[in-house]
């Protein structure tokens, strides 16, 4: 390459660069580097190979790019202009790409990208969702252009900055421009650029130093690296222009050595730019001169620090150093120093070269730009992701990262790695920037953005980043050098189920002590991790320290497998499991009941928490848990039947339990295998509770609660029907009557109101979710017609859909204020409803409900655009412009349930909360009142009967401990069931033969919706065994491991 | 066993290389671990003379930065990373099984010299997290099995 020596020939030499390029040529973009890992130099040598056999060199270039940022895919390849991009390609798949895409215009299938969902194939990169919602400009070059080829650099517009800079502006214009862009340091401070380099210019002194800080240490982080591998030019521009603005005439690129094809191509970069004249002395002829270097990172997370960079730099130990003086002042060797982010420095010849008007088009009013986010962790479509500054959270990890992966729940998502925290679930609108998130005590950092799900603990998470702080402390300052030993002592202690409830405050206090009085930002910043998980995630240190309960089922030292510890009952999961393998159901059901006495119920309607978390779900898909546990207990009830011989009582007491709901017959069973005498007292003539009242005959026949209680009550537990606890008879009567302690458990059975306009209970049409569905269980008549309207999206709501479609209604639809992948409805019982011809509306807020004559003709709807605020409270906001009315003959009104209270005395000494919940003690669910003691869905409102069961078994435990004097509190640790020794299973197999999941069939959709039989059909034997010998048995390599 | 034999001329030549630059030390020590695979404690006090500097100073920064290591490292060295998004995705595992396999602890080397254990904080290939480097080939999207095969094809290339 001959060098450039003025403006005029580089503007020369890109002409000519243009003009060589042909029309017609089709390029193959491989990303080398990312998809490296995954073998993307065979797929690069593979399709030259295949070019050049078939003759078309002359046609097609086989190009080496940087990332496409679609890195969950990888490896990636684009085919332009046709702008075709094929994912997960392998070397033997070239001869396929070059002969049917590029020579036949045929796209292939099996390389497409497939919607989710669908699974239809998209070919083409700006129809693919990851993309679409994007604003790739930092990132435009990145996938496009061969890194290491200066002249692809100049021909996609490079440099075009600087001239423009070097013939139109003073270098203070070029500080003008950047200041009205706004631009904001991308590193994670969020300085103003612009200001940095206002100082530095000011400052006196020589020679001036410009710095790239490329020393990304933020575990999670990896934009600067994609930005360096694949356009470094970008950032050699960038720090050219910074030069010229501030005067300087030396620049620094220090990068970590980790990041070995970043370094390759930066030297590339930069020899290939002093060739051309592009750097060194009198630039283009113009007088202008930098020196640009590369200094290798030695593998020091602190070295990210500005002040510890230039020691580093200087060849000393990395340490930082008070600040002021700040480097604009006395950087390296003293000399005026400005250091800046790659991101920051790569978004400066956008600025220049575009304007800071056309820069300024998105952003937010203080931050302008795009930032790019590199997204990982548990996301679908981890890659690199750049979007407008004030994007949502939502936005980035459920529109363009696709979501979580395996239908788990999103719990929190890491920004800002070791200095900063974590943004759950309920900020999932909140608009990203510098000061919002910083608001909510994360900070949006160099943008790395970890995604967490609920199978990750919040306390060992913090744990972690402070092991990090910890190890990279670099020891000069005392706060720092002994707060992270401490704090990382402390957390580690909660994790290890060593926690004191005092270890809390100590957390805050010492987090306090040490971001006021750490030297730099590494130590002010440590505590962010911990402080924020405690902000969000309080309960979960708590159930730590008091429970030990680990909520992600990670914490070893609680945990024997993470099924077990997900079941909010605590059941012993792979040993039952292992005895259905060996077609020992009674064993297997006599498991269950340690902790559980109602398998078949679970068995159909369990929302199993343990499938989430299973282990075989990395590998594969997780164990059918559910439905083995159908089997089993099915086999049971045909082959044993309910009969069995009560248990003896031993103890003198007895207790009373109100309610014959899950919970409290739960208590009862547990009670009674105690040896109490045992009566619980029931105010409908069915016993069951939700079961019995209101989950449809289609889930939960009528015939499996019926022998679950029949069970229950040949267990010596007496249930006395039609016999409310009211006014007449109070649970103070029952204390007199000699019942020595009581077990509130009367569910929550009150319907909300919606409180509109026009919701008035008389008017013919309008029904109440849990009154309709229980009228219609207990055998009523309630015939309905026409269209019908049901209200919510939870799982009562779609229960009464499916009730009302089988009782006459013909045309059902379902409005919620969600959207649809927000319902809180489980997804099950969403699909079958949707196969059903059930039509879901999302994003409705009813608002008016319209009627004629006494009888409903209709209900407006207005558009709701968001459930939670900013703050993530329940607040909907709607757009009341946006609205449509709806017909409607009935409305069946299903958005929530609450408990009813009134059959406590106003007088009643039990206490309650402000919203009128009773106050229990969490941990032995005890009242103010001794001997009474209350629990399931009666205090903590409707959730699922696995919690109920789990309340009812805690509160059979801790009236025990009332009546026999201890006092101390409820421990629910996980423990083995008596040892299934032989075992078939997974971990003993050799063979790595694929077994996926096997699906439980379902009854035809068309024909199950005409009458209440039961949609799904249970597991074969055959089956049962099969999908049983899936688990891998995790709890055996635990006692193994003798951990 | 003992580590592999070095061959201190070629410091002489390393040191000539950046001798008369500004803030070389660290180029140069980078220089002597690219070259023997660690920094030999005996080459401390000729780098010390040579760019005026006490051995305190070089030792200082030795020990400060974790990429210089003053032990000889084997052949292969596997570094698990530790990022959060590896760890996330059960990182913690999979260094256990590495230790397991290798029967090395963090930071340790095989008596052979083979291979050396160590962690990362972070390697920047987070979308293919869990991920490992050995020497320069990163593996991700690891798995136990994934892993096992992975370091099965490195014994192979020794034996064979």
């Amino acid at each position: 390459m001959e060098k450039l020596s003025s403006i005029g020939q580089l503007e020369w030499f890109r002409n000519k660069i243009l003009s060589r390029k042909q029309e017609g040529i089709i390029e193959v973009h491989v990303c080398m580097t990312g998809c490296r890992a995954y073998g993307a130099a065979g797929i690069f040598e593979a399709l030259t190979d295949e070019v050049k056999s078939q003759g078309l060199s002359k046609q097609v270039e086989i190009r080496a790019t940087g990332c496409h940022g679609f890195c969950a895919k990888a490896p990636v390849i684009a085919i332009e202009p046709m702008g075709v991009q094929y994912q997960e390609v392998e070397p033997n798949d070239a001869g396929d790409i070059v002969v049917k895409t590029l020579k036949q215009n045929q796209l292939i299938d099996r390389l497409a990208y497939r919607a989710p969902k669908t699974f239809q194939p998209v070919f083409y990169r700006n129809q693919i969702p990851f993309y679409a919602k994007q604003e790739r400009r930092v990132l435009a070059n990145c996938g496009r252009i061969d890194p290491t080829n200066i002249e692809h650099y100049i021909a996609a517009g490079g440099y075009q900055a600087l001239v423009k800079a070097l013939s139109k502006m003073a270098p203070e214009q070029v500080i003008d421009e950047v200041q009205a862009a706004k631009l904001r340091g991308r590193g994670g401070a969020g300085f103003p650029t612009a200001l940095k380099w206002k100082f530095a210019r000011l400052a006196e002194g020589r020679p001036k130093y410009i710095v790239c800080n490329a020393d990304e240490g933020d575990p999670g982080a990896f934009m600067d690296r994609a930005i360096l591998e694949g356009d470094p030019h970008a950032v050699v521009e960038g720090m050219l222009l910074g030069a010229y603005a501030m005067g300087s005439e030396y620049g620094f690129i220090y990068v970590r050595e980790e990041y070995p094809i970043a370094i390759e191509h930066l030297n590339i970069a930069i020899e290939q730019a002093n060739e051309l004249g592009l750097l060194g002395e009198n630039i283009l002829g113009t007088g202008f001169n930098l020196d640009l270097s590369l200094r290798l990172g030695a593998g020091a997370f602190v070295c990210g620090e500005e002040t510890a960079l230039m020691a580093s730099i200087e060849g000393q130990r990395g340490m930082p150093r008070a600040r002021p003086p700040f480097p604009a002042k006395a950087g390296i060797d003293g000399k005026p120093t400005n250091i800046n982010n790659v991101e920051t420095w790569a978004n400066v010849p956008l600025i220049v070269k575009n304007g800071a008007g056309w820069y300024g088009e998105v952003g937010t009013e203080d931050s302008k730009g795009t930032k790019i986010f590199s997204l990982a962790g548990k996301v679908n479509n981890t890659g690199l992701v750049e979007v407008p500054i004030g994007a949502t959270v939502k936005e980035v990890i459920f529109d363009i990262g696709g979501g979580i992966p395996k239908g788990r729940q999103f719990k929190a998502v890491q920004m800002g790695g070791p200095a900063g925290g974590c943004v759950p679930a309920q900020f999932l609108n909140l608009s990203i920037d510098y000061d919002t998130v910083q608001r909510i005590g994360a900070i949006m950092g160099s943008g790395g953005m970890v995604v967490m799900d609920e199978n990750n603990c919040m306390v060992e998470i913090a744990r972690f980043f402070l092991s990090f702080t910890q190890s990279e402390s670099c020891g000069k300052c005392a706060p720092c050098r002994l707060g992270t030993t401490q704090l990382l002592e402390i957390l580690t202690r909660i994790t290890r189920g060593e926690g004191r409830m005092e270890d809390i405050d100590t957390i805050r206090d010492l987090g306090e002590t040490l971001s006021e009085a750490s030297l730099c930002g590494l130590g002010q910043a440590c505590p962010k991790p911990a402080l924020s998980t405690l902000k969000y995630f309080l309960k979960e240190y708590e159930d730590h320290i008091k429970e030990h309960r680990c909520a992600g089922a990670v914490c070893d030292s609680m945990v024997i497998s993470a099924c077990q510890h997900a079941c909010p009952a605590g059941i012993d999961v792979p040993n039952y499991v292992a005895a259905i393998a060996e077609g020992e159901y009674e064993k297997s059901v006599e498991i269950i009941r340690e902790r559980n006495p109602f398998p078949a119920v679970c068995g159909r309607i369990c929302i199993h928490p343990c499938e989430y978390k299973c282990r075989r779900g990395e590998l594969d898909q997780p164990v059918a848990i559910r439905a083995l546990k159908r089997v089993a207990s099915d086999w049971y009830f045909e082959n044993i039947g309910p009969q069995r011989d009560p248990f003896p009582i031993t103890r003198e007491e007895k207790v009373a339990i109100v309610g014959a709901g899950p919970a409290g017959l739960t208590c009862a069973y547990f009670l009674a295998k105690m040896g109490f005498k045992t009566t619980v007292f029931e105010a409908q003539s069915v016993a069951g509770g939700m079961l019995g009242i209101a989950v449809p005959e289609f889930r939960l026949p009528r015939q499996v609660i019926e022998e679950e209680i029949q069970y229950i009550e040949n267990c010596g537990v007496e249930i006395r029907y039609n016999s409310p606890i009211d006014a007449k008879h109070t649970f103070n009567d029952l204390l007199k009557e000699g019942y020595s302690a009581v077990f509130i458990a009367a569910g929550a059975q009150a319907s909300k109101h919606i409180g509109i306009p026009g919701e008035d209970e008389d008017l013919q049409g309008i029904y109440y979710g849990l009154d309709f569905l229980s009228n219609i269980r207990m055998g009523q008549e309630v015939p309905l017609s026409g269209k019908t309207v049901v209200i919510g999206g939870g799982n009562v709501a779609f229960d009464v859909a499916r009730t009302a479609l089988r009782s006459g209604a013909h045309d059902v639809q379902i409005f919620c204020l969600e959207p649809r992948d927000e319902m809180p409805a489980w997804e099950k019982d969403v699909e079958e409803a949707i196969d059903e011809g059930i039509v879901i509306n999302p994003e409705a807020s009813p608002s008016n409900i319209t009627q004629k004559d006494g009888r409903v003709t209709g209900i407006e709807f207005t558009h709701c655009v968001c459930v939670f605020d900013d703050e993530g409270c329940f607040n909907p906001t709607c757009d009341l412009e946006d609205s449509r009315l709806v017909e409607a003959d009935n409305i069946i009104i299903s958005i929530g349930q609450a408990a009813d209270m009134s059959f406590l005395s106003a007088d009643s000494q039990l206490e309650r909360e402000l919203w009128g919940a009773l106050v229990v003690n969490t941990n032995t669910l005890a009242t103010n009142v001794p001997g009474v003691f209350a629990g399931g869905d009666f205090t903590t409102g409707p959730t699922f009967v696995i919690r109920a069961i789990s309340s009812g078994r805690r509160a059979a435990i801790a009236i025990n401990k009332h009546l026999t004097g201890d006092d101390s509190p409820v421990y629910i640790p996980d423990e083995k069931s008596v040892r299934h020794t032989t075992t078939k299973l997974a971990l003993e197999e050799e063979s790595t033969e694929d077994k996926p999941r096997i699906e439980a069939e379902f009854e035809d959709a068309k024909e199950r919706v005409t009458d209440f039989r039961e949609v799904e059909k249970g597991f074969t034997e055959a089956e049962a065994c099969r999908e049983a010998t899936r688990c891998l048995r995790c709890d055996l390599e635990k006692e193994e491991n003798g951990i | 066993m003992q580590p592999p034999e070095i061959d201190l001329t070629k410091l002489d030549a390393i040191i000539d290389r950046h001798k008369i630059g500004k803030w070389e030390l660290i180029p140069l020590l980078q220089d002597v671990q690219e070259t023997f695979g660690y920094v030999p404690p005996e080459t401390i006090e000729p780098i010390a003379e040579a760019l005026n500097l006490f051995p305190a100073q070089v030792q200082g920064v030795i020990t400060f930065y974790s990429g210089f290591s003053l032990k000889p490292k084997g052949k292969y060295v596997c570094r698990v990373c530790r990022g959060t998004a590896c760890h996330v995705k059960g990182s913690r595992s999979i260094l256990r099984l590495m230790k397991h396999e290798l029967g090395l602890e963090e930071g340790e080397t095989s008596p052979d010299y083979q291979f050396t254990l160590e962690t990362v904080a972070c390697l920047g290939a987070c979308f293919l997290a869990p991920t490992m480097m050995i020497n320069r080939d990163y593996f991700g999207k690891l798995s136990p099995t994934k892993m096992t095969s992975v370091l099965g094809e490195y014994r192979k290339k020794e034996s064979e």
